[in-house]
């Protein structure tokens, strides 16, 4: 195959589920990879310091040590890895990187050898014997590389016996580094423009009407139906809220369409509002919780502006996390919504209930020829449910492509659910300066991808996330795997769809 | 003046231990971080930290070698203490005393989980990599306590009446004379430096594990069914 390898990536090696190689550590292999730095202007727009302070040490530790004292998962990861191991070979970076401080342990440890300098009794006495170390420029800058060469996946924490979460210490790490000048330019520009315009990309209401505007006339082309793609509509029960990608972006405007299939075939009345036209919410990756609940709350306002009884959220894995498992937490209770609706809903358990019911019905066959894989969104799987049923998360998206496509196979089950690996560009990552480590993390999904295109002659990767979708469409051309088509769940729904 | 210093490693163990749990539950718990799928109830949680705490479920999962191994060690450790417990109290309850007769074997088991646990991190670059001193260490000095313990057992028996005797004053503030024998100072030496790292340490990673909002938070957004589909407790919410 002649394709363009990156180094490191071995692509007629091993796959994974078949057999697994854990690669031999390589000291330093990306050291010199992380993303730009936030600008002074985007940095003072959070009221963060512009540039590095001055006394950036004794800020960073007072900043951890205030960290440690108000977020109870912190300090117990901190204090509670016994170094087992097991962890070691969870993290696609890792495998992909083969750098020692991709191992999830050794993530925290860039932390927690600080925690243990400056917060724990044998620290101070011993720090020799335990590991604890001095907060330095080189361990600052690790800290910024390494935290970034994570997406927060939660992968580690499957395998980890102690239930430690690497996520919840890279997010500390990030905000204490933002908190010290070094926000990360792509995700704290995003927060500033979510916060000040309503949506990630910065895209205005204006442009957005003409936006759905132009896909109504697609749609109606397409199929000679008029879907509508409302948006402030007052008359609404239901507010979408989907990330902004899904409106411009491919695949994902296709997995737009097939909402506004779906919900048109049911008879729901529905809209998008210009106020929170995001689901994304990136102050999750950045571990800023003010940030977090003032990009939530304008979803609950918007929601109450247009006094609609539902909500529901677009195909967006970590916007799934956030809004089944903060919302409530951050801007709740939502207690003005329908009784029978009270909770954030997903696109997803929506279409299937629909289905379900026979408001809409669904034909395999006009995906016919299409063979389709399934990859859980890591935030989806590990970071919340669906539809209130046991396992949602996992079947409600797989009972809904079985319905719309004859043939749907499954990658190594070491790679799916709870086990799946993160597509290489989630957690703040899928900006262009992060390119070698994203296309380096997403081995071992193209490894088990490319087994079952070797196996079942996959034709269509299935994602509903749109991260995954952009990153993964980005990269698997780099492994060979270019002729695999991903796509939005919604769109093999909207084809299926007998409108 | 071994008895002393017993005596204050054991109160030193139990108020330091206890001062790291009352920390960790004094330090709020803000968002939910329930690792999905997660039990949907309180009793659920239970038998997911269960599972977690007697089975090791996590480790299964990851890596067999290191599993088999930690629960040979944990499992052969626990029925140590079980079998120590005749030192410390006069008349052991009947339940137990069966156990006495596995002392062997409990102790073969706690040696060959350390030794390969000891091994794999000696000789596994990735272990080696995220190993300090004081990893090596620990299970350096649960391997030399087990020796000198069997060493006790099988080459030079001591007088095990008199060192329930001094142990049981030790603990009751009343010290008695410990019986003559090298190996014994050695074995409580160890056992002293044991107690002094344990509450400052990675030991009291087990009850670490109860802390852990991963394992020990409900999936309360899927429990709102029970709610919703109408049982006796609706919401309170104003
Ligand atoms: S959360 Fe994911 S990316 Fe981060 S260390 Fe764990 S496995 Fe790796
Ligand atoms: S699996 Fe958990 S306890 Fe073991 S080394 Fe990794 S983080 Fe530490």
């Amino acid at each position: 195959m002649s394709t363009t390898e990156p180094d490191n990536v071995a692509l007629n090696g091993p796959v994974v589920g078949r057999y697994r190689v854990i690669p031999l550590i390589e000291k330093g292999a990306t050291a010199g990879m992380r993303p730009a730095v936030a600008s002074k202007d985007v940095q003072e727009a959070l009221a963060l310091p512009g540039t590095l302070v001055a006394d950036w040490q004794d800020k960073a530790i007072k900043r951890l040590g205030q960290l440690v004292k108000q977020r109870r998962g912190l300090r117990v990861f901190l204090d509670n890895c016994t170094k087992c191991g097991a962890c070691t070979d969870k993290c696609h970076y890792f495998l992909g990187t083969r750098d020692p401080k991709n191992m999830p342990v050794a993530r925290q440890d860039l932390i927690r050898s600080v925690y243990r300098r400056y917060f724990t009794l044998a620290g101070r006495l011993f720090p020799w014997l335990v590991g604890a170390r001095t907060l330095n420029k080189a361990l600052l800058q690790d800290w910024y590389t390494y935290f970034h060469q994570c997406s927060q996946c939660r992968r580690c924490t499957v395998f980890c016996p102690k239930g430690i979460d690497t996520s919840e210490v890279t997010m500390a790490g990030r905000e204490i580094l933002a908190s010290i000048g070094l926000g990360q330019q792509y995700s704290q520009e995003i927060i500033t423009k979510v916060k000040s315009i309503g949506n990630n990309l910065g895209m205005k209401p204006r442009a957005l009407a003409d936006v759905l505007e132009n896909l109504e006339e697609d749609i109606l082309d397409d199929t000679g139906v008029p879907v509508r793609l409302p948006l402030d509509d007052s008359r609404a029960d239901v507010l979408l809220v989907t990330p902004s990608a899904d409106f411009f972006a491919e695949p994902h405007v296709d997995g737009l369409i097939g909402y506004a299939k779906v919900l048109h075939q049911a008879g729901v009345r529905w809209t998008f509002s210009s106020q929170a036209s995001e689901a994304a919410n990136f102050a999750l990756f950045t571990g800023q919780h003010d940030h977090m609940r003032d990009i939530a709350l304008r979803i609950r306002n918007a929601a109450v502006d247009l006094a609609v009884s539902r909500i529901v959220i677009g195909e967006c894995g970590h916007a799934w996390r956030v809004a089944y498992s903060y919302l409530d937490a951050l801007v709740g209770p939502l207690d003005f919504l329908d009784p029978a609706h009270s909770r954030v809903e997903h696109i997803c358990e929506v279409t299937h209930q629909l289905l379900t019911q026979g408001r809409i019905t669904l034909d395999p066959q006009r995906n016919a020829g299409k063979v389709i894989t399934y990859h859980d969104s890591c935030n989806v799987a590990r970071g919340a449910s669906m539809g209130q049923r046991a396992g949602g998360q996992f079947r409600i998206p797989r009972e809904l492509l079985a319905a719309s496509v004859p043939r749907v196979v499954e990658m190594s089950a070491d790679t799916t659910k709870q086990k799946t690996f993160c597509c290489g560009g989630g957690g703040g990552l899928l900006t262009d300066d992060m390119m070698a480590v994203r296309i380096k993390g997403a081995l071992p999904r193209a490894q088990a991808l490319q087994s079952v295109v070797d196996s079942d002659e996959v034709t269509h990767l299935v994602a509903i996330c749109a991260i995954c979708k952009t990153q993964l469409s980005s990269v698997l051309p780099h492994y060979g795997l270019q002729h695999v088509q991903v796509t939005s769940l919604h769109h093999l729904v909207g084809d299926a769809l007998v409108l | 003046m071994l008895g002393y210093l017993l005596t204050a490693a054991f109160v030193w163990a139990v108020a330091g231990s206890a001062y790291r749990l009352i920390v960790w539950a004094r330090t709020p718990s803000t968002l939910p971080m329930p690792l999905t799928p997660a039990p949907t109830s309180r009793v659920g949680v239970v038998g997911r930290l269960l599972l977690e705490l007697l089975t090791f479920r996590a480790l299964a999962r990851a890596d067999r070698t290191t599993w088999l191994a930690s629960l040979a060690f944990h499992y052969g450790l626990l029925l140590i203490l079980i079998m120590h417990l005749r030192f410390v109290w006069s008349q052991l309850p009947p339940s137990l005393v069966p156990f006495i007769g596995l002392s062997g074997w409990a102790t073969l088991m706690l040696i060959i989980g350390l030794s390969v646990l000891l091994i794999r991190r000696i000789v596994i670059d990735r272990l080696r990599y995220i190993s300090s001193p004081s990893d090596y260490l620990h299970i350096i000095l649960l391997l030399t306590l087990a020796a000198s313990g069997t060493a006790m057992k099988r080459l030079w028996p001591v007088d095990l009446y008199g060192v329930s005797q001094f142990l049981q004053g030790a603990l009751r503030f009343s010290w008695q004379p410990l019986p003559e024998s090298l190996v014994l100072v050695v074995h409580l030496s160890l056992v002293l430096l044991l107690l002094f790292v344990f509450p400052i340490s990675k030991l009291l990673h087990g009850i670490g594990i109860v802390f852990s909002p991963t394992l020990n938070q409900r999936d309360a957004v899927s429990a709102q069914t029970r709610v919703l589909s109408g049982s006796s407790h609706s919401k309170t919410r104003e």
